[in-house]
């Protein structure tokens, strides 16, 4: 545990002292800007606005289609260094000749990347504080559907934390989860193109622009947060055995 | 505190130690020893814990490392061979980094880390971002980082690898002075470095142990001792005075260019001589032949013809066979 907690120090400190983490939460705010910019700006020149179908509903839940692409673009450049960087430095040797268990060190890194991310958010909450002003807010709807982007994002740091483990290039890593997490989100597309069946709900199940609609709505489904949980799970389990598995290398 | 038997190492087909078995007494300072690619990194990551043994057994302080690895990494403070550090960091976070992961409780953070910047001469560079630092501060970070939580027993890869001959100096008396109290295992491809500063030396060469002793053990496997010769020596006969005399051999023979009479001669006597006799003998014919000795001068460096000899039987023996084939 102790050792736990070192390691997510150390990373959080690395993230936040190199420009990474401060480019990174620039280009996304910038983003989400230009987002709920043009959602508020549609949404004003509406005469008529409901209260289930307003600019929050479509900033998290029906234009999530904006929002998971920057997660798609930023959770990998998050995640890409984690590992690579420590086996390309060399200085993975001394992190695991410490006393520290490979879980320890995958769980706490791991962690400092999902902190960062939730820092990276935080500041949309004044997208909430403004619409406050103009209108009434549904407290429960933001507080699921910064949920729903927290399994999001755990399923993607994790999915590529297991891709910075698997190489010693940052460059692969980060090519590598975006192919995964590219195919995990165009898998949710599927839920739209096949037609009513096992396949069809499969990619319903899977699909993450279904999983912002829902939490949008206020709709916690457990079998959603399962489902992040179960990726988040895997590949840090995944991971673990891979970085035990450079001891025989 | 460190015993090793029979371990074996291979990256696939690549065999890197074979068979290698010797054991470090607590308070030793022990000399790893072995040319480029000996597999000396490799047996020191496997000490350390960084690679796992494909066989063989590790006991590190009576703790096996593959049964209790964090026992054992507990008790040892590794400093890995080039030296690789966080370079965001400051000197400072960076060892509170590794005190926090080495377990040193929280009261004595400060201490440990203050003695161990200390100990490394990094005092004044604590708030120094580490990328900002030389080669020589780095290789200093890293062995105050193998210091912080205070461990029985220290590896170190190379210490004084791409350091300045000051900074060589330094490390190796520090080196003897955390001897004192605690057991040092050092590998170098210097031998000096052997002479200077450990008790003993383990000599491995192409992933076998060729070799093991203390250095006197060492130097005297060595089967000739070398001399230096600087004589007055017009007739250029030297060589042929030596030649006369059992058990003594020239190596080279050099002339001054400017004084052709001058000349200095590296000699060879056996081991199995008594030196004293020999080198009188030796002395004694010279003058007799009317050649006049400025000077007759031992070479300490001995146990570099050791290692020589020990190192390069095989490869010769190799050569040999690869000719024939």
């Amino acid at each position: 545990m102790n050792g736990l907690l070192a390691v997510y120090r150390r990373e959080v400190l690395s993230l936040w002292v190199t420009p990474l983490a401060w480019v990174l939460l620039t280009v996304f705010l910038l983003l989400q800007g230009a987002i709920f910019y043009s959602i508020i700006t549609h949404f004003s020149s509406m005469p008529e606005v409901s209260a289930d179908a307003g600019p929050l509903q479509a900033y998290f839940g029906q234009e999530s289609i904006f929002l998971l692409m920057t997660l798609l673009l930023v959770c990998p450049a998050l995640t890409m260094r984690v590992f690579a960087e420590e086996r390309r430095s060399g200085t993975i040797e001394s992190l695991l000749t410490a006393p520290v268990t490979a879980a320890s060190v995958v769980l706490g890194k791991y962690a400092a990347l999902l902190s960062t991310y939730v820092l990276i958010w935080a500041p949309t909450l004044l997208y909430v504080v403004i619409l406050r002003k103009t209108g009434i807010v549904d407290w429960g709807v933001v507080g699921s559907s910064y949920l729903g982007l927290f399994g999001i994002g755990a399923a993607y740091l994790a999915l590529g934390t297991l891709m910075s483990a698997m190489t010693k290039s940052q460059l692969v890593a980060l090519l590598l989860t975006i192919f995964f997490e590219f195919g995990l989100f165009i898998l949710g597309v599927g839920e739209y193109i096949f037609d009513p069946g096992l396949l069809r709900d499969v990619c319903a199940h899977v699909s993450m622009m279904g999983q912002m609609e829902d939490f949008s709505r206020g709709i916690l489904d457990l079998r959603r947060v399962v489902f992040d949980g179960s990726i988040a799970g895997l590949a840090l389990f995944l991971t673990t055995r891979v970085v035990d598995s450079w001891r025989w290398g | 505190m460190i015993e090793v038997s029979e371990l074996t190492k291979d990256y696939g087909t690549v065999v890197a130690v074979r068979d290698v078995s010797f054991t470090v007494g607590t308070g030793e300072i022990v000399g790893f020893l072995g040319p480029n690619g000996a597999g000396k990194s490799t047996t020191l990551r496997v000490l350390a814990g960084f690679l796992g043994a494909t066989s063989g057994r590790v006991r590190i302080a009576g703790h096996d490392i593959a049964e209790a690895p964090l026992a054992a990494r507990r008790s040892l403070g590794y400093m890995p061979e080039s030296a690789p550090l966080y370079p965001e960091l400051r000197v400072s976070e960076y060892l509170t980094f590794r005190a926090r992961l080495k377990e040193v409780p929280r009261a004595q953070r400060t201490n440990a880390i203050g003695s161990a910047m200390e100990r490394a001469g990094v005092s004044h560079m604590a708030s120094t971002v580490i990328q900002h630092l030389s080669k020589g501060y780095r290789q200093r970070v890293a062995l105050a980082d193998a210091l912080v939580a205070n461990p029985p027993l220290l590896i170190l890869d190379e210490p004084t690898a791409g350091l300045d001959p000051n900074q060589i100096r330094e490390v190796r008396a520090l080196v003897k002075e955390l001897g004192s109290d605690r057991t040092v295992l050092l590998s170098t491809h210097i031998l000096s470095e052997v002479e200077a500063t450990c008790q003993r030396a383990i000599v491995i060469d192409r992933g076998r142990l060729v070799a093991e002793g203390t250095i006197e053990e060492l130097r005297s496997r060595q089967k000739t001792a070398a001399f230096t010769l600087r004589v007055r020596d017009e007739q250029r006969g030297a060589e042929a005075v030596i030649a006369a005399l059992s058990g003594i051999s020239t190596l080279s023979a050099l002339s001054d260019e400017s004084a052709p009479e001058r000349r200095t001669l590296r000699v060879s006597l056996d081991r199995a001589l008594d030196p004293e006799a020999a080198v009188e003998s030796l002395v004694q014919a010279l003058t007799n032949a009317k050649i006049g000795i400025h000077a007759l001068v031992p070479e300490q460096a001995s146990l570099e013809q050791v290692f020589t000899e020990l190192t390069r039987h095989e490869s010769e023996a190799q050569a040999a066979a690869e000719d024939s084939a």
